[in-house]
């Protein structure tokens, strides 16, 4: 079952998670987590959130790595997925470069830089999981 | 028009003389007489060269001698005292009967050809000095790759080489190289550039750029190939200290990004946690800026520690205290993280020799990269690391185990190297490194068993006695100076 106001988030720094995690909540969103890529992929095929939060450097499977995947596969294709990275390459592609290479024509549908902007990322994702 | 043979006698170009068995002259033509006079009844020695005897490698007398005709260069001196070198000639005169009445020497003036030779041999010379003496590596090849000459600074570097071949000499190896620039060269006559790693007689590595270039023949056919070589591997290194800067500067800065996350997500939690009056929230708030300014000061001390090569401040170190302080700076940070710390450690360790600061470094980075690995590990509830001591001659071998999230054989392959990092915002890649160099510079070894989710094992070897490349000049090993900077990181964190 989809949950309209459920943003899974990927990353492997516990600390980054709490701090989403308490950010989102605080502001009326419901969240789930992932300390990875394989972990990420069992709960997707649990429940489909309204929009994922994914980090790039993790242990295992990449960020990008993880969201070709999610692309590939009809039954998430569609979710909106914010990128979050302290890579400034990553940044400056938009994560572009290497779904391309690798056949994927959606890319992230945000990048945003760390340290985020808590304003900027409520912003990004209300944009990206119009409210009901 | 007719003229006489006394016509051409007079005036041929040379010094022309006619001497008689007791040398002399008895007839002359016009040019000896005016650089020499007329000396006629003079003998020819006094008259060419103003000797009161006879010369000792006489021509005219070794024509007398065999009748035939001889040739050799001799100076002569005029009567205004001029020197003028000369090629002699001499042929005998014969009477009715066959027999030498007489003979004539025809002196050819040779100032001009002996000046060119002279020039010529200068520019040998000076051309073979610079060969010699050009601050690169020098070799002229022929077509079978045999090295014809080498200078000064390739004979230094390569020892002997004339005579044998060039990928001998330059490579070590045994079969010429796949991409041979001479031979392109031989082929098609033109100069080639490119980048090589050569092996000196010591087995070092140079980094060389060589330049081949064609000797050719007065036809134009490539006869040798002529290659210089410029060491480059000093600009190499330098090089590769900057891509490492370069790579510093990106993880530090990537690392950076991370803790700031992490310290705004405690902030953030205070904040919020005070206005709603949350104080566990606070508390959160609160350890994870604690946590993220430890990591921040261990991060400076990597940096620190990488920044500057020191040398190991040896000392006996009591392996029970060592892994005592070990233990006490980790319990705080392994109860915070819920990892049950096991300690194998026994009283009776006794003492080995290192650099006490940078073995508590070591430890301590292994010891929390584990509890990091149980941190990242949200399928274990049982986490824990082990930290075993034992002494086993010659060794003093640390194990440190845990039971995390593992590695992967990329990783564990990579886990050593700079600027490697698995931990994500977390890492800037330098602890393990660091590890290992002191490790290394301890005359240790460093061991990693993993697998993915099954945990990972470090398995660390320090000899108990201090190698000699370890130990301070004159073998002390009390507690010097030197520490001025630099310092392992100081893993004293609250």
């Amino acid at each position: 079952m989809e949950d309209s106001r459920r943003i899974l988030i990927v990353d492997d720094d516990p600390d980054t998670v709490t701090y989403l995690t308490s950010v989102l909540e605080d502001h009326g969103y419901l969240t789930r987590s992932s300390a990875d890529g394989e972990e990420a992929l069992d709960q997707l095929e649990t429940s489909v959130p309204a929009g994922i939060i994914l980090d790039v450097m993790m242990p295992g499977r990449s960020g990008l790595d993880l969201l070709v995947r999610i692309r590939r596969d009809p039954r998430w294709a569609t979710i909106p997925i914010l990128v979050l990275t302290g890579h400034d390459a990553i940044l400056e592609d938009r994560g572009g470069t290497y779904t391309s290479s690798h056949g994927v024509d959606r890319g992230p549908d945000a990048v945003l830089g760390k340290p985020v902007d808590i304003a900027e990322l409520l912003r990004t994702l209300e944009g990206m999981i119009p409210p009901q | 028009m007719p003229v006489d043979r006394d016509h051409y006698f007079e005036e041929m170009p040379c010094y022309l003389s006619v001497q008689d068995r007791e040398y002399r002259i008895v007839d002359s033509n016009r040019r000896f007489r005016e650089d020499f006079g007329d000396r006629e009844g003079t003998f020819c020695y006094v008259a060419y060269k103003g000797r009161e005897t006879r010369c000792l490698d006489c021509p005219v007398k070794r024509t007398f001698d065999d009748g035939r005709s001889h040739a050799c260069e001799k100076t002569l001196t005029t009567l205004d005292g001029r020197s003028i070198p000369v090629m002699v000639h001499t042929t005998p005169l014969r009477d009715a009967d066959g027999e030498v009445k007489a003979v004539m020497e025809m002196h050819t003036d040779i100032s001009g050809m002996r000046h060119l030779k002279q020039q010529l041999e200068h520019s040998r010379t000076r051309l073979s000095r610079l060969f010699e003496e050009v601050p690169c590596y020098l070799t002229v090849q022929g077509r079978d790759l045999v090295i014809q000459n080498a200078n000064r600074a390739f004979r230094e570097a390569f020892g002997p080489a004339v005579g044998r071949l060039c990928y001998e000499v330059y490579k070590h190896r045994e079969e010429q190289c796949l991409v041979c620039p001479a031979i392109k060269t031989f082929e098609d006559g033109e100069t080639r550039s490119h980048e090589e790693v050569v092996t000196g007689p010591d087995g070092q590595k140079i980094n060389v750029l060589a330049t081949t270039a064609p000797i050719t023949n007065a036809s134009g056919e490539v006869i040798a190939v002529i290659e210089m070589s410029t060491d480059i591997t000093q600009l190499r290194a330098l090089q590769d200290q900057l891509t490492s800067i370069g790579l510093l500067v990106g993880s530090i800065s990537h690392g950076i990004k991370g803790l700031l996350t992490g310290l705004d997500g405690g902030i953030y939690l205070v904040n919020t946690g005070f206005a709603k009056e949350n104080p566990e929230r606070v508390e959160k708030g609160w350890e994870m800026v604690q946590r993220n300014v430890d990591r921040i000061r261990s991060m400076v001390q990597d940096i620190l520690y990488y920044a500057k090569d020191r040398d190991l401040d040896v000392m006996d170190i009591d392996a029970s205290e060592l892994t005592g302080e070990v233990r006490e700076i980790v319990r705080k940070k392994a109860g915070d993280l819920d990892v049950t710390l096991e300690l194998d450690i026994p009283d009776d360790l006794g003492s080995f020799e290192g650099d006490r600061q940078a073995m508590r470094a070591m430890l301590l980075n292994i010891v929390e990269n584990s509890l990091e690995a149980c941190r990242a590990d949200r399928h274990e509830s049982d986490s824990k690391v082990r930290f075993r001591v034992r002494r086993s001659e010659p060794w003093m071998v640390f194990d440190i185990e845990d039971n995390g999230i593992g590695m992967d054989r990329q990783t564990r392959e990579k886990i050593f190297s700079l600027f490697f990092s698995s931990k994500g915002i977390k890492g800037t890649g330098l602890g393990l490194f660091i590890s290992n160099k002191i490790v290394e510079k301890h005359g240790g070894t460093i061991e990693v068993e993993s697998e993915p989710g099954a945990g990972s094992r470090f398995r660390v070897r320090i000899p108990l006695e201090a190698r000699p490349s370890t130990r301070p000049p004159g073998g002390d090993t009390g507690e010097g100076e030197g520490m001025d900077g630099g310092q392992p990181p100081d893993p004293d964190r609250r």
